[in-house]
């Protein structure tokens, strides 16, 4: 009798569990800085602001393609010097204990959210340490001109010079949309901070709290405009070391691991309970030949150079086979990449040959390693020794040198080293994004551009696209532009390190992002 | 006379932990800067930083200024109870620290109350049964216990018990998914308590054992030695034979004349194994996703966030230094002999 009871009242719970709430747990790596994208650089906090936020342009999930957000269309006018948005209607923000919006989103927000990050007499200018370093990088003070709004849902951007490219800049995460009468209501109760971590945003899920470095919790935002959330509860569990995300993946405590060790992937493929999926990063590392040192000044020299090393032996012993060798600068996730370039050919006899044609005799150069673990480049030191074994075969001598992080960048980027590595992480899936590496303004290159290398027709080529509004216009430029990389050979391109992200059999929907964000909404637990 | 004895010692003990806390300062604020890497370089990334904004940067950071003008500057700061600011979140460092601490202070009690609980009885018994089985058994498993690697230990309970049998948690503090409440005091026991959801205690309790029992091996190993060599020592002593000579029950013997009298160098040893926890825990936190101010160091590295390290290292210390100031008073209590000593 009494264990009957206890049965029913168990199986009742059962169900009752069953047809409840779902929840979706994030073993996410780290915690986040705040929930204020702009103030951020880190992927762990974007990742945690990312549910509650919109963008204009918004990145269809799981691709670089750039759509509608807050804005529903746009028209680009002007060879590109003037955008106008018009923008969604009817979009709700959130509410919380603090704050209930008495308006629908406007284009209020969106001036104050750019402002903010613009403008120094903003009244949030200098909230939460006043650095916007995603909106500086991107070049955004001085593209953008001025912003007009013709009314509550046209706004139009001017820009100081033309560049479609900046329509992927808005879909990034810096540019999330903030609610103005949010930060009305805070700067009036005294407490402008709290926009940063107690996030208002019009996205998917809605934020609910946030316990140091333990968790953040989520729930489903009913009134979403765009692809809902199919879970009503988002928790991110927060958990720093790799193998505790492991061993909680496996033991049901979360549902998804963004960042799996290599080591453990061959596991996880083997377990029925759980999935492993992969994709090549937006991401490239290189080796960069700076063109103003002789001899390197020679095309010939360089290319002798990119022949010489076995960059198969790189991906098999270095990044274990989680890599793809690149040949362009950007990965064949992207629009524009042209897979009609012969790649060059491991041939140490042939690079000989080159160098002798060229005239070099014998050949001393620095070769600098990367000193830490980048995503691109899982050990620096360990291709540098590969490099010098294989540059030692046609006869080049190469010293190896390194410095600590932040000052092997400053060095690199003034033109220092004679050879360097170095690689690039891809911001906003626009091709811009990474041919921009190699651009100059007025013949000089810019501090990214590693090998100093400036070709008139490649900048003009560079410039010229971020004019077009057509995609199709664009790719055939970048598409001569990875050729004339390619036969001028400015650097070595050595691979693009692939991403694997693993997860619970029953969790569906999930789309891994080339970008390495991870996003929620349309995930759903069977 | 003896009231003012006690004040004496007590006061000097108080003074004495003035030049600790000052060398530690110092020590810290040198500490940081030796390691390599800049806050404001770290924060860019592969992207080219301008100048501009690169001297700014620095000027708001005060990396501009001589090292020792910041030195000056950070005392002054401390002096006034300001530990700064986070570079990372904004957040003030001591505000940070508060909100983290109780989840160590919560590990670490039922860690050392594990090791104590089973390493006293243990050292005792095995020094009454000296160079029987329980003895060799002990003294055994005690070295392991005290040379393990924590984070290897750590992570072969976790497979065994919590991803092969599935009897423990992972890692946390409470299961997220059906437990979520606030958390006014940050000891998880007492929130839970005060939570009224059901199960929540007993939740906060499972998730509690393993990292413990991680945090609190080294101490064990440690204290059952010690224990039992200064049980070995007081048993050889002539009030001990004394007593048993009186026809004392050997319990009592042993639990009132011999143990009371071994627990000296044991309370030393616990208070050292206490201020040892606090390097574990930054171990022990790490694997099991502890939230307290072991993991939000090791954060703070990665992100070189100077003043959240500065400020953290500096607290933790000062936790450190309360914690021996109290041992030695403490042995002012147990042995009368220390505090009159001059």
């Amino acid at each position: 009798m009494k264990r009957s009871f206890w049965l029913s009242l168990g199986l009742s719970l059962a169900l009752a569990g069953g047809a409840g709430a779902k929840t979706l747990v994030y073993c996410s790596e780290g915690s986040p800085e705040n929930f204020q994208p702009a103030i951020n650089t880190t992927g762990t906090s974007f990742d945690a602001a990312r549910p509650v936020y919109n963008r204009l342009t918004e990145f269809k999930r799981g691709t670089v393609e750039v759509g509608p957000g807050l804005a529903e269309t746009w028209d680009v006018a002007d060879g590109g010097k003037t955008i106008t948005f018009h923008l969604r209607k009817g979009v709700k923000f959130h509410s919380n204990k603090e704050f209930k919006p008495t308006r629908d989103f406007n284009a209020d927000d969106v001036i104050f959210t750019f402002e903010r990050q613009w403008k120094p007499e903003h009244p949030f200018s200098k909230v939460s340490g006043g650095k916007y370093d995603y909106f500086n990088d991107m070049d955004m003070p001085s593209l953008l001109d001025t912003i007009e709004k013709r009314d509550d849902y046209t706004l139009v951007f001017h820009l100081k010079t033309p560049n479609v490219a900046i329509l992927a800049n808005l879909a990034m995460d810096f540019a999330a949309i903030s609610s103005a009468e949010y930060g009305a209501h805070l700067i009036k109760k005294g407490s402008p901070e709290l926009i940063d971590q107690a996030p208002i945003g019009t996205g998917p899920f809605y934020f609910v709290s946030y316990q140091k470095d333990a968790v953040i919790r989520f729930k489903k935002n009913p009134d979403y405009f765009g692809e809902k959330a199919l879970v009503d509860d988002l928790v991110y569990a927060i958990t720093p070391d790799a193998t505790a995300r492991y061993a909680k993946l496996k033991a049901g405590e979360c549902h998804v691991n963004a960042y799996p060790r290599p080591a453990d992937l061959p596991e996880i493929q083997k377990d029925a309970s759980l999935k492993v999926v992969s994709q090549s990063g937006l991401n490239v590392a290189f080796w960069a030949f700076n063109v103003t040192k002789p001899p390197l000044d020679k095309k010939e020299v360089r290319q002798a150079l990119s022949m010489a090393v076995d960059r198969d032996a790189i991906l098999r012993d270095v990044y274990l086979g989680a890599g793809e060798k690149a040949k362009t600068l950007i990965p064949r996730t992207m629009w524009s990449y042209n897979d009609s370039i012969a790649d060059y050919p491991y041939d140490p006899a042939k690079a000989a040959a080159l160098l002798a044609s060229a005239g070099v005799k014998s050949l001393d150069i620095d070769l600098w390693y990367q000193p830490v673990q980048r995503p691109y480049n899982p050990n620096g030191k360990r291709i540098g020794e590969m490099m010098q074994a294989d540059l030692a075969k046609i006869g080049v001598n190469a010293k190896l040198v390194t410095y600590e992080w932040g000052e092997y960048r400053k060095r690199a980027q003034s033109g220092e080293p004679m050879t360097a590595q170095l690689g690039w992480t891809g911001d906003n899936g626009d091709p811009d994004n990474f041919f921009f590496l190699d651009g100059c303004t007025d013949g000089k290159p810019a501090s990214n551009n590693i090998p100093k290398w400036c070709n008139a027709e490649y900048n003009d080529l560079l410039v010229k696209a971020r004019v077009l509004p057509d995609q199709g216009e664009r790719a055939k430029l970048y598409s001569r532009m990875q050729e004339i990389e390619h036969e001028e050979a400015p650097e070595l391109l050595i691979a693009h390190s692939t991403v694997f992200e693993a997860m619970r059999a029953n969790v569906e929907g999930y789309k891994q992002s080339p970008l390495g964000t991870h996003t929620f909404e349309g995930v759903d637990l069977k | 006379m003896q009231a003012d004895a006690v004040l004496t010692y007590f006061l000097r003990r108080v003074a004495l932990t003035i030049p600790t806390f000052l060398a530690l300062m110092f020590l810290t604020f040198v500490a940081i800067r030796l390691v390599p890497g800049d806050p404001v370089e770290v924060r860019v990334g592969e992207h080219a930083i301008t100048l501009e904004r690169l001297t700014f940067f620095r000027h708001q950071l005060g990396l501009d200024l001589p090292v020792w003008r910041q030195f000056l500057e950070y005392v002054g700061h401390i002096a006034r109870g300001d530990f700064g600011v986070s570079l990372a979140t904004q957040q003030k460092v001591l505000t940070e620290f508060l909100t983290l601490f109780p989840a160590t202070l919560e590990l670490s009690f039922f860690a050392i109350v594990f090791a104590v609980l089973i390493g006293v009885p243990a050292g005792a018994v095995a020094a009454v049964r000296r160079g029987g089985f329980f003895d060799q058994i002990l003294m055994t498993v005690s070295l392991f216990g005290y040379s393990m690697p924590i984070f290897w230990w750590g992570l072969v309970l976790i497979m065994f018990f919590s991803v092969t049998l599935g009897i423990t948690p992972v890692s946390g503090r409470i299961d997220l998914v059906n437990f979520s409440f606030d958390q006014p005091t940050g000891f998880m026991l007492i929130d839970a308590a005060l939570s009224d959801q059901q199960g929540a205690i007993k939740d906060a309790l499972r998730h509690l054992i393993l990292p413990a029992i991680v945090l609190g091996t080294v101490p064990l190993g440690v204290i059952a030695r010690m224990t039992r060599s200064a049980m070995l020592e007081v048993l050889n002593e002539d009030y001990v034979r004394t007593a048993r000579a009186k026809g004392l029950s050997p319990l009592r013997v042993i639990g009132v004349h011999a143990l009371r009298n071994a627990m000296l160098p044991v309370v030393t040893v616990i208070g050292l194994s206490i201020s040892g926890l606090m390097a574990g825990a930054v171990l022990t936190e790490n694997i099991f996703s502890w939230p307290g101010v072991g993991s939000w160091l090791i954060q703070s590295i990665f992100r070189r966030d100077y003043p959240a390290l500065q400020g953290g290292v500096l607290l933790v210390s000062a936790a450190v230094i309360l914690v021996n100031l109290g041992v030695d008073l403490l042995y002012g209590l147990i042995d009368p002999r220390i505090r009159h000593a001059r």
